[in-house]
């Protein structure tokens, strides 16, 4: 049988004699124990303890072997040898995911299984089983697609990574334990009224998670063609922009600017995240210029970095909000939503990132942007508002000023400071 | 015994899935004059420096080339960006006639590549790592077996099969790298600092295997900083240096000419103008007028009917034997001639 050779590697790793042993043996022991808890009967002891084991196992066992697919080549320096190889990104992709984590599945369905035989109430399974195995997939695909990025960054160790799949676990754990219970299948039904349609909420929830886990496995796809050095276009990028508009936006009490509001914070938010997920190192930006001056079309294109694109799809709804009424023009009596200003604040957040990155420690960037993030929309503004001084603080916070005309000025004039510090420190980069 | 393991190999590529039969495409490329490698203009930057600059070059196919230079020259940087493995600013690079930014993929279903730091997997058994490179590289699972009894033969690994990387000397775990680099039969194997680290007795295997490769049709590219090595297989030389190419030159040739070192007991004048009417001599060099160095025919016939002529004009010769004009020496002429 010509098995995915990704996943046959990962068995040879993952499926050990002693740990096909071992596992249903240390579950079989605790469940033995929950039994004796439980008066000699498999009762809600032992369901809440299957249920606990699960998520454990598969939330954060879980993303810790999808994590260390990918880390451990790096930190092995076997990924060039993945990288030459004839896989297709899908191939890789679905070898990663589902052989890093088949002993996880394994002592996760010996867990499922103890949890079937102890509830009580049978008729929640189907459901809770469809959650648990959702759930679990969409944080071991996001924990893959974290991985790739921090791989892709040169970040080998997956510590950094894992906390973010235990603020996962933290989240996703107090809604699955909900979903346990008997009092959530008796409570009337609701529904969510998108784009005017009104759906069955827990209908919707389901759609929802399987959008979620499709969307992680396209980008697990995208990452992996680009590290098998297949050109991509930004196309997945747009598409998954335009997702989050609809979907977003049919969640909007419906009007005009619904949509235009949804993409407008859609592209914002993309933006931020484009930005911090990608390569971002001054030779990108050089080898952009050379394939532009060049007119070779598609390796511009495929150079392109997302954030860009998120952020020239951020121009054309600003202008829209900017020249529309909405409710969201005047937020209590000091603070406004002046889109223009808001994206060009955008546009001089992403240069302080970038000019920190192209400094001599970019692995600090994030945190020494964040920091500057405090001074300029918290402590500077907050500083002057107390001493009365209103003006100077719209200065560093241009959603203060009381003038859409004044808050434009001030956001024009911080990102043209900015992007000029930027091209200077690019300047010596290259 | 030899030969029988290069045939057993060559045997294995036959009766293999992979269409492409090393004598065979030998036989119809004729070694040299096919341009295995074509490197056009190609830029690659790190920030604040240009790794590689305007780097142009080909390479025949069939032929071992040696990629020498400098530490930081570009050396692995040129290696890379010819396995697809870094996008460069500008320029291509051509293998096989495949443009390896446009179709990365097809290019390395026919490459093999060996980093200088092996990339085996530690938790893995030889075995398994070869099974998972032979999978990978699209063998079928029921030729799989065949393609690793056949490599770990030829590279004499039948009995570390069950053993772990972790678990052998330096010299062996070379040796299942590089039967993971070839266990697909590529058509051209780049191999970054091969021999760093290995005894002599190692490296002398490690160029017998070379030698072995390119027999059955293989082209190498070969990075080292270890140039008395490179000499027992290479035939083509590439020198790079802060980036640049300084030379390509032509290492020996099958049908090329020889250099002959002529030593005379004593200076004589007239040696030059002797020497330049001889038709089937090409003066290189001449020192004190008593020692030449002459390009001649490879053909010891006429080596032979030179050496009477020689003699016969009354040279009083005392040494005529093949320079020892080392690849150590061309290459220091050249970074020499580069200044």
């Amino acid at each position: 049988m010509n098995l995915n050779p990704e996943f046959q590697r990962q068995l040879y790793l993952e499926c050990s004699k002693a740990r096909l042993i071992g596992v249903p043996l240390v579950l079989g022991i605790i469940f033995a124990l929950t039994y004796f808890i439980d008066e000699h009967r498999l009762g809600s002891f032992t369901a809440k303890a299957a249920l606990s084991l699960f998520m454990f196992i598969t939330l954060l066992w879980g993303a810790r072997q999808s994590v260390d697919s990918v880390m451990e080549e790096y930190r092995e320096q076997t990924w060039d040898i993945q990288r030459l190889s004839s896989l297709g990104p899908w191939e890789m992709t679905w070898g990663k995911l589902l052989g890093s984590t088949i002993m996880v599945w394994y002592a996760g369905i010996i867990c499922l299984l103890a949890y079937s035989l102890a509830s009580d109430h049978i008729a929640s399974l189907p459901v809770l089983f469809f959650y648990c195995t959702c759930t679990a997939l969409c944080v071991q695909s996001a924990s893959l697609l974290f991985g790739l990025l921090a791989a892709q960054r040169g970040q080998t160790k997956s510590g950094p990574v894992l906390l973010l799949a235990v603020v996962g676990f933290m989240l996703v754990a107090p809604w699955l334990t909900h979903l346990s219970e008997v009092s959530y299948y008796m409570r009337p039904s609701a529904t969510v009224n998108w784009n005017g349609i009104l759906i069955d909420a827990d209908q919707f929830h389901r759609i929802s998670l399987l959008f979620a886990l499709f969307w992680c496995n396209v980008g697990n796809y995208r990452l992996m063609a680009q590290e098998l050095g297949i050109r991509t276009y930004p196309w997945v990028w747009f598409g998954f922009m335009l997702f989050l508009m609809i979907y977003l936006g049919g969640l909007i009490p419906e009007s005009s600017y619904s949509f235009s509001l949804a993409a407008f914070g859609v592209c914002s938010t993309l933006t931020y995240i484009g930005i911090l997920v990608e390569r971002n190192d001054a030779m990108r930006a050089k080898r952009l210029l050379a394939y532009f001056s060049e007119r070779n079309w598609p390796s511009f294109s495929a150079e392109l970095p997302v954030w860009w694109l998120s952020f020239i799809l951020t121009l054309p709804f600003a202008l829209w909000l900017s020249l529309s009424e909405h409710p969201m023009r005047q937020v209590g009596m000091t603070f406004h939503f002046y889109p223009l200003a808001i994206v060009l604040i955008l546009l001089r957040d992403c240069a302080i990132y970038l000019y920190f990155i192209y400094g001599k420690n970019p692995q600090r960037a994030f945190n020494l942007t964040l920091l500057t993030g405090v001074m300029l929309y918290g402590i500077l503004p907050g500083l002057f508002n107390l001493i009365g001084q209103q003006s100077l603080a719209a200065l560093f916070f241009p959603l203060w000023a009381n003038s859409a005309g004044g808050a434009l000025l001030s956001a024009t004039l911080q990102a043209g400071i900015m992007f000029n510090l930027l091209y200077q420190r690019w300047k010596l980069n290259i | 015994m030899h030969q029988n393991r290069v045939l057993s190999f060559l045997y294995g590529a036959q009766s293999g899935h992979i269409p492409f039969c090393p004598l065979k495409w030998m036989a119809q490329n004729h070694h040299y004059g096919i341009i295995m490698i074509a490197v056009k203009n190609l830029v690659f930057d790190y920030p604040g420096i240009r790794a590689l600059d305007n780097v142009s070059f080909t390479i025949s196919a069939g032929s071992i080339t040696a990629l020498v230079g400098p530490n930081g020259a570009g050396k692995t940087t040129l290696i890379r960006c010819m396995a697809a493995l870094e996008r460069p600013v500008s320029g291509s690079i051509e293998i096989a006639g495949i443009d390896v930014a446009e179709h990365p993929r097809a290019c390395h279903r026919i490459l093999g590549y060996l980093s200088d730091f092996f990339g085996l997997y530690q938790r893995l058994t030889v075995r398994q790592c070869l099974h998972f490179v032979a999978r990978a590289q699209g063998i079928p699972e029921m030729d799989c077996e065949t393609a690793i009894s056949t490599v770990s033969q030829y590279l004499n690994i039948v009995d570390r099969l069950d053993q772990r990387p972790g678990e052998l000397s330096r010299g062996l775990r070379q040796r299942v790298a590089i039967a993971q680099a070839i266990i697909h039969k590529p058509r051209l194997i780049l191999l970054d600092e091969p021999a760093s680290g290995l005894d002599p007795e190692a490296r002398h295997e490690l160029a017998e295997l070379f030698l072995d490769l390119q027999r059955q049709g293989m082209t190498l590219l070969v990075s080292s900083h270890i140039l008395a090595e490179l000499e027992a297989y290479c035939s083509d030389m590439l020198i790079l240096r802060q980036g640049q190419v300084v030379e390509q030159v032509t290492i020996t040739n099958a049908d090329a000419r020889q250099t002959l070192k002529l030593s005379l007991t004593h200076p004589l004048e007239r040696l030059g103008t002797l020497l330049r009417q001889i038709e089937e001599i090409k003066l290189v060099k001449i020192e004190h007028n008593q020692t030449a160095w002459l390009e001649v025919s490879n053909n010891p016939e006429q080596q032979h009917r030179l050496l009477k002529t020689l003699l016969e004009q009354g040279l009083p010769v005392c040494e005529f034997a093949p320079a020892s004009h080392t690849l150590q020496d061309a290459y220091l002429q050249t970074i020499r001639q580069s200044r």
